[in-house]
């Protein structure tokens, strides 16, 4: 089984949020539930230098997700190819995915009363589409989809490009 | 809605706007797209919008408004134009644009038939310097040819990777980056680019002219310089060099704030990696400096050899279509018209290039000196919210005897209007886009839907000059005009719009052969028409109006040095603050202090905070901020608030040009550009700790 995997190459990212209405865009999310986001990091002091840098935030779809093992409804399932899918109808908003989230991932709709997360638009995936953010939206070309090792090979190999290590 | 330019896909559902995504088959975002792109349907169905025009039925600033039909708004607009051209001149009637809609062309060609010289733009401060300043020093805007992945790339000014900088798209940039090119920036705040950039020169606000002479020092004297260029194709090297010696590093280290060790070692990369582009911006126009920053960067192009090399920066050749400047009927304009342009013999170089400072419409408004305006029609413009000195501004519009507007929304600008139309956005019109950039490309921008009764300003100007006895040089419908401006290639507007995009001739060094357009066919380091309006013809440094040198005193009651307008996802200047989407990215205003001078004031992170300087005070929310010196406060422009129920939106409450100069001192004495970048402010924490809307 083909697996999927979503990254954001951090270095490469310009902090325009694109992605972020993206994903709007394409779920029609109510205001204020956000699913990707972009987060201000520094600035600090990084090996002598004054750094200032964005981090996307989004659901990892963890090899043991935390998220699913601590809802008691059955509405958090992983997917053969990997995906970690929130099932919206079987939701009851106890929010203990929420706190049991590591990343921070997981938001909550107040007005339908349910958590959301980042569900990989499964349904474009299964459509043979890639997810709304990850589709050459950004001008940064920073988000990548894909098989979990084909992706992180990229982002390494763009790392030396960039540092002109590789042509 | 910003002023456009990329390919973008745009998918309907039973007749409306579904979704909004890039073209990858376009060549100039190659499939990427921007926020505000796919939020345009939410402007375009906005509920608020304004969909039929309207008249005011109570005092200004009422917000009491009548339905009209679109006969009954252009008759009155009509008639009184004529009524003001009769009775007072044409030059009594000002015609305004803001930046956005592509509309320039077909304003300036209605106002320069009615005879008046007078059209109120952001053209001071914001890429008309560009415009006039690279023409009269080599002929046309430089640049940057990311095609051709630039080797080294000097920021200046810009946040291209957020803004949309006239010809740029920040997609080309950030693939020369990626692909290893060397970054220098330019920047008093760490921007995500200066993080990532091999030289951060951490300026003070406004001294840019003495940085990049200070760098040009660096590059003469080490003789790192392209001389063959400057031996054949400059003109007024000696002049020109004597004038660069008088800024050593050291002297330049004290103006900037920059070490100067950090100023030789960007002027070694910049001049020593070829190809190399300057990717410059705004933030540089709006000083007084202005023209001269605009001229010293062209120079550091122009001795490295970087002008019209393949990868650096190039004088690309527009299709051969008919251009903005004959569209705009610039000839047709009465020379004893052009001569009674406000402000032309004081800003002579805008005034050469039909560009005039706001505060010369505001006295001839509240002064009558030297003639009474008597009508503004303003078109996608808000210069309540835009233009320096905002109460000058407002007070300007309250007095003016009719005020007609064309926009989306009733604005806190429209809100002053006799007579409000409602505009088309980029979705509801066909027109030629891109036609006034120097990129080389134009792209048929089709129309998709309708909305309302709303109209493209282009339309809406051909049927007002019917109706103003401009008829013989206009068309049926606008249509005709699009067949005007590409019929020198053979096309008409049928043709073009089944076609992709047309670029102009690709063609490098192209002085070579035929010189540069300028009165000496040479890159005019010595300006010759500047010399001729009585300027002086090399770049020099002033000193800001305000700042801890100039004004000592000041900066004692106004300890920090206020830098405005700083660009942020979403926003275009006052638009898309109704658009969900966009206000979630960014619901308040915004002024970056940092940690150490918010914790000696005692403001905290997202406190409110009242920013005052001697024109006034506004409230924003502070963010601490270590990425920049601590003298120095940055604080978000154009922020009203349209879901606040007054007629007022709180027009004046976070409004940064509530605090800006407009005086005719503080400007660019060639280009009138007002320095709304580099004043003094205090900042304290609010007692009133509630939001403002």
């Amino acid at each position: 089984m083909k697996k999927y995997a979503i990254k954001v190459d951090d270095a490469a990212c310009w902090g325009c949020r694109t992605c972020e209405v993206a994903c709007r865009q394409e779920l029609n999310l109510p205001d204020g539930v956000r699913l990707i986001k972009m987060e201000e990091k520094g600035p600090a002091m990084v090996n002598g230098k004054l750094d200032f840098f964005y981090k996307i935030n989004l659901c990892r779809h963890c090899d043991e997700p935390l998220c699913m093992d601590a809802c008691r409804d059955g509405a958090i399932y992983k997917r053969e190819d990997s995906i970690v899918v929130m099932d919206y109808n079987k939701c009851t908003g106890c929010r203990l995915c929420i706190d049991a989230c590591p990343y921070g991932s997981i938001d909550f709709d107040e007005d339908g009363g349910t958590a959301k997360k980042c569900n990989l638009c499964h349904e474009r995936v299964d459509r043979g589409l890639i997810p709304a953010c990850a589709d050459n939206v950004c001008l940064a070309y920073c988000i990548h989809f894909g098989d979990p090792d084909g992706i992180a090979e990229k982002i390494e190999k763009q790392k030396l490009i960039r540092q002109g290590l590789s042509a | 809605m910003c002023h456009g330019g990329c390919g973008v896909l745009v998918y309907t559902k039973k007749g409306k706007v579904a979704k909004i995504a890039g073209d990858p088959g376009c060549p100039i975002n190659h499939g990427t797209i921007c926020s505000k792109a796919m939020a345009s349907a939410q402007l375009a169905y906005h509920p608020d919008r304004l969909t039929h025009p309207v008249r005011r039925i109570g005092p200004k600033g009422s917000g009491k408004w009548e339905r009209i039909s679109w006969d009954q708004a252009l008759d009155t607009i009509a008639g009184k134009i004529l009524e003001y051209k009769e009775s007072h001149g044409a030059e009594s009637i000002v015609m305004g644009y803001g930046t956005g809609r592509e509309n320039e062309a077909a304003i300036y060609r209605l106002a320069n038939l009615l005879g008046s010289p007078n059209v109120l733009t952001a053209g001071h401060f914001c890429y008309g310097p560009r415009i006039a300043t690279s023409i009269i020093t080599c002929g046309s805007n430089p640049i940057v040819d990311y095609e051709n992945h630039p080797k080294c790339i000097m920021v200046w000014g810009n946040n291209i990777v957020i803004s949309n900088p006239d010809e740029y798209k920040g997609e080309g940039f950030s693939s020369s980056v990626e692909k290893g090119a060397k970054l220098i920036v330019v920047d008093p705040r760490l921007t995500r680019m200066a993080a990532r950039a091999d030289i951060w020169l951490k300026l003070r606000p406004g001294t840019d002219t003495a940085l990049a002479l200070g760098m040009l020092n660096v590059i003469i004297n080490e003789k790192i310089y392209d001389r063959d260029f400057v031996e054949n194709y400059v003109h007024g090297w000696e002049p020109f060099v004597k004038r660069v010696n008088e800024y050593p590093v050291d002297l330049v280290e004290k103006i900037t704030w920059v070490p100067a060790g950090k100023i030789r070692e960007a002027a070694r990369l910049y001049a020593t990696t070829k190809p190399a582009g300057i990717q410059w911006g705004v933030a540089i126009e709006q000083q007084i400096n202005c023209a001269d920053n605009d001229r010293i960067l062209m120079a550091l192009m122009g001795i490295t050899g970087n002008i019209d090399a393949p990868g650096g920066q190039v004088l690309f050749n527009m299709p051969k279509i008919r251009n903005v400047g004959q569209f705009g009927a610039h000839k047709m304009l009465p020379k004893e018209q052009a001569a009674k342009r406000l402000g032309g013999d004081r800003f002579r170089l805008a005034g050469y290039f039909g560009i005039i400072n706001p505060k010369c419409v505001w006295d001839a408004i509240l002064e009558e000196k030297p003639y009474p305006v008597k009508m503004i029609f303003l078109i996608s413009s808000n210069p309540v919210m835009t233009r320096a000195n905002a109460r000058e501004v407002y007070r300007a519009l309250e007095k003016v005897k009719f005020l007609a507007v064309s926009d989306f929304f009733i604005t806190p600008t429209a809100q002053l209007a006799d007579i409000v139309l409602p505009a088309a956005t980029w979705l509801e019109m066909d027109y030629i886009g891109d036609f006034w950039k120097r990129h080389g490309y134009i792209l048929p921008r089709r129309k998709v839907i309708e909305v309302g009764e709303c109209r493209p300003d282009h339309e809406m100007l051909n049927d007002l000059a019917h109706r103003i006895g401009q008829g013989e040089h206009w068309w049926k419908n606008f249509e005709g005009a699009l067949d005007y401006i590409l019929e020198p290639m053979g096309i008409t507007w049928q043709d073009f719009k089944k076609m992709d995009y047309i670029r102009g001739e690709v063609k490098y060094y192209k002085y070579k052969e035929k010189g540069f357009s300028t009165p000496t066919k040479k890159f005019e380091l010595y300006s010759t028409m500047l010399e001729k309006w009585g300027y002086d013809p090399l770049p020099k440094y002033v000193e800001p109006v305000e700042s801890p040198v100039s004004t000592p005193d000041l900066f004692k009651d106004y300890p920090f040095i206020l830098i405005t307008g700083r660009r942020i996802p979403g926003y275009f200047h006052t638009e898309n603050r109704q658009l969900p989407w966009m206000r979630g990215l960014s619901r308040d205003p915004i002024v970056e202090i940092h940690l150490d001078a918010a914790r000696n004031a005692g403001i905290g992170e997202g406190d409110w905070v009242i920013i005052e300087s001697p024109r006034g005070e506004i409230r924003q929310r502070a963010k601490l901020f270590a990425g920049m010196d601590e003298r120095i406060v940055s604080a978000e422009h154009a922020w009203w608030f349209p879901e606040n129920g007054s007629a007022s939106h709180g027009w004046a409450d976070s409004n940064i040009n509530i605090l800006t100069d407009n005086s005719y001192e503080s400007c660019d004495p060639a280009m009138g550009a007002t320095s709304v970048r580099t004043l003094l402010c205090r900042i304290k924490r609010d007692k009133n700790q509630g939001g403002n809307s």
